[in-house]
């Protein structure tokens, strides 16, 4: 791939998540999409209605066989994306996967190794990561301004299950499990992303109005020291998006994560801080986002999602988004749930 | 100044800086009562139009303030998040349904007669059809509100902005001519509609995008915005006025000013501190 060629991409799986990154894709000035793939073809007039071009293919070896993408988003249900990644794999082609990874740490570590092994960049769609007040956070804990990180509580809540539910999303076996694997993932991605590799979980989860996980508490440990709470529930009322918060202390000081803003208090100044309370806000971090495909939602972070993927793609080095990160994440649900099933503590090696 | 225009949205659809400030928020603004309490404040503050995205409380709350003040209500629709609730919950046969069953007789023969006549594109699940046909459906829930404007909500405004698709923005504006109002255009990224609509932009009574010193959610950025806005002031109405309420409102509006814009949009936190610092000085 050339400088200045776009990045030719396609998406399999036209759901919701597959038409946002095609959306994207089509506007990101330094990508090009080549084609969809989706078992229902008949979809191609509703992708064409919304503006979004491209032929619909019914498999990938369809797509494979009628054009050469150099990256693939896969957007298809969460149980379908071992054998997708095969399959995309049968070329050496970048690959994004949607979160989570897999329905299984196994899947998820099988397709992480498929990655590596063909030796192609990967990211996974942890899009909070990307918002730029998150990625302040996590600037300002590598630069050591809390000193040595001691322990955290975080919190994600929604409004979203009130009773039984229809759909793939709350099937176990199709996405892997409920609140935890499909909402508070965003979170542990960033606690993975911020505290590292995880050590110990001790977690309840609970079913009192789907089939899947409604609620769960989680004690992480991971393996740099760092001990926090987790409470996840997608049954909370008042608030239509994801809710989630981060409170840190360490040795010097604590920090506060929330979506808009960071608040800061430091014991002693820190480079280029001051002691005491101090706050952060997204309109004083720089923006580099032209366009913001969801307002409500941080579509911003979208954008800023896919940038760091091209680039990764361009220079041949993996994000701090990849499929490595994202099987941290996946290890934490799935010891979480393991945990809750068999009420003692899990130990990762 | 010449507008000021109060932003209502249901309040779970806010962001907010801790989860306690949500559910005080949540609880006070789920009472019709408060909502009316806080038009009453944004009216005293000069504002004469009400852009919202509704559900029954703001529809409650909007009915009675209309009967004894004399505001212009701008109308966002679909409500985005409670249909993508719907789908979910009841797909897509039971979301329309769902909406379908709360109009008028006279309404749900409107929406009967335009359903049959777009039949084969609403099978084909086309965008702007679909996007219209429950607009349609929540306007005409709306018939007991002194409408002036209508905008489509800005979820389906950047879906269609982002594959450039002017259908929908067009439809939206025909159904406005049909029912005698005007139609205007929320947006993250008016230079994208600009681009994408071109001359028909000046059918739309009004762009609304974000506009602060700060440069906080202009799209791209803040010049390139600040470009366009200039180049037809009157046509353009500030959103995020205070960048999340980093600024003042006193110098967010001398700001918006400054830039000869037609209008500011203020959401709940501007009016109440402006409304208490007012009463304060």
């Amino acid at each position: 791939m050339t400088e200045n060629r776009p990045l030719k991409a396609a998406v399999v799986g036209v759901g919701r998540m597959g038409m946002v990154h095609g959306h994207l894709l089509s506007i990101y000035p330094e990508t090009e999409v080549v084609g969809f793939v989706d078992l229902k073809t008949r979809l191609s007039d509703h992708l064409t209605s919304q503006g979004l071009r491209g032929p619909i293919y019914p498999t990938v070896g369809a797509l494979f066989t009628a054009t050469d993408p150099q990256a693939v988003f896969v957007c298809t249900p969460t149980h379908t994306h071992l054998s997708v990644v095969r399959k995309c794999l049968s070329r050496r082609v970048h690959l994004f996967i949607e979160k989570p990874l897999a329905t299984t740490r196994a899947d998820a570590e099988a397709i992480l190794r498929l990655a590596t092994e063909a030796q192609v960049v990967h990211a996974a769609g942890y899009v909070y990561a990307h918002l730029p007040v998150v990625q302040a956070a996590h600037d300002l804990l590598q630069q050591g301004v809390l000193g040595e990180v001691l322990r955290f509580t975080a919190h994600a809540y929604v409004s979203e299950v009130f009773g039984p539910k229809r759909g793939w999303f709350f099937q176990k076996e199709q996405a892997g499990g409920g609140v935890v694997a499909n909402m508070a993932s965003h979170l542990l991605f960033i606690l993975g992303w911020f505290f590292g590799p995880i050590r110990k979980v001790v977690a309840t989860t609970r079913s009192h109005a789907s089939t899947v996980d409604d609620s769960a508490q989680a004690l992480l440990t991971f393996a740099s020291g760092v001990t926090g709470l987790l409470d996840t529930s997608w049954s909370m009322p008042g608030t239509q998006m994801l809710d989630y918060g981060l409170t840190i202390s360490g040795r010097r000081g604590t920090l506060v994560l929330g979506r808009d803003r960071i608040l800061l208090h430091l014991l002693a100044p820190a480079p280029g801080h001051e002691a005491g309370w101090s706050q952060i806000h997204a309109s004083d971090l720089p923006a580099d986002t032209a366009f913001d495909v969801s307002p409500h939602i941080g579509g911003e972070a979208f954008y800023r999602q896919l940038q760091t993927f091209v680039k990764a793609c361009r220079t041949g080095t993996l994000p701090f988004c990849s499929l490595e990160e994202a099987c941290n994440t996946q290890r934490m649900i799935d010891a979480i749930y393991v945990s809750a099933a068999s009420g003692g503590p899990v130990e990762l090696s | 100044m010449s507008n000021l225009i109060l932003e209502l949205r249901p309040p779970e659809s806010h962001h907010y800086t801790s989860w306690s400030e949500r559910l005080d928020s949540v609880a006070r603004y789920s009472q019709p009562d408060e909502i009316h309490a806080l038009c009453e404040k944004a009216y005293s503050l000069g504002a004469r139009a009400i852009l919202a995205v509704f559900d029954e409380t703001i529809h409650e709350a909007l009915a009675a303030f209309q009967l004894w003040r004399d505001v212009a209500v701008w109308a966002v629709v679909p409500n985005m998040f409670a249909f993508i609730r719907d789908l979910t919950d009841r797909g897509l046969v039971g979301a329309a349904r769902a909406r379908f069953t709360r109009l008028t007789p006279s309404g749900m023969a409107r929406i009967g007669l335009r359903t049959m006549s777009t039949l084969g594109a609403i099978l084909r699940r086309d965008f702007a059809v679909g996007a219209m046909l429950v607009s349609d459906m929540e306007l005409a829930a709306l018939r007991d509100l002194r409408v002036s404007r209508i905008f489509l909500h800005p979820q389906v405004t950047e879906i269609a902005l982002a594959g450039g698709s002017a259908a929908v923005f067009t439809a939206l504006a025909a159904k406005a001519e049909r029912l005698g109002i005007n139609p205007g255009i929320v947006t993250h990224n008016p230079l994208r509609a600009a681009a994408v609509l071109g001359r028909e932009l000046r059918r739309f009574a009004v762009i609304i995008s974000p506009c602060n010193p700060k440069g906080y959610k202009m799209f791209p950025d803040r010049e390139a915005c600040e470009r366009l806005f200039r180049s037809a002031p009157a046509h353009f109405v500030a959103l995020e006025v205070t960048a999340g309420g980093t600024i003042a409102a006193e110098a967010a509006l001398a700001y918006i000013r400054s830039l000869g814009l037609a209008g500011a949009v203020l959401d709940f936190r501007t009016v109440e501190a402006a409304f208490a610092a007012r009463r304060g000085g």
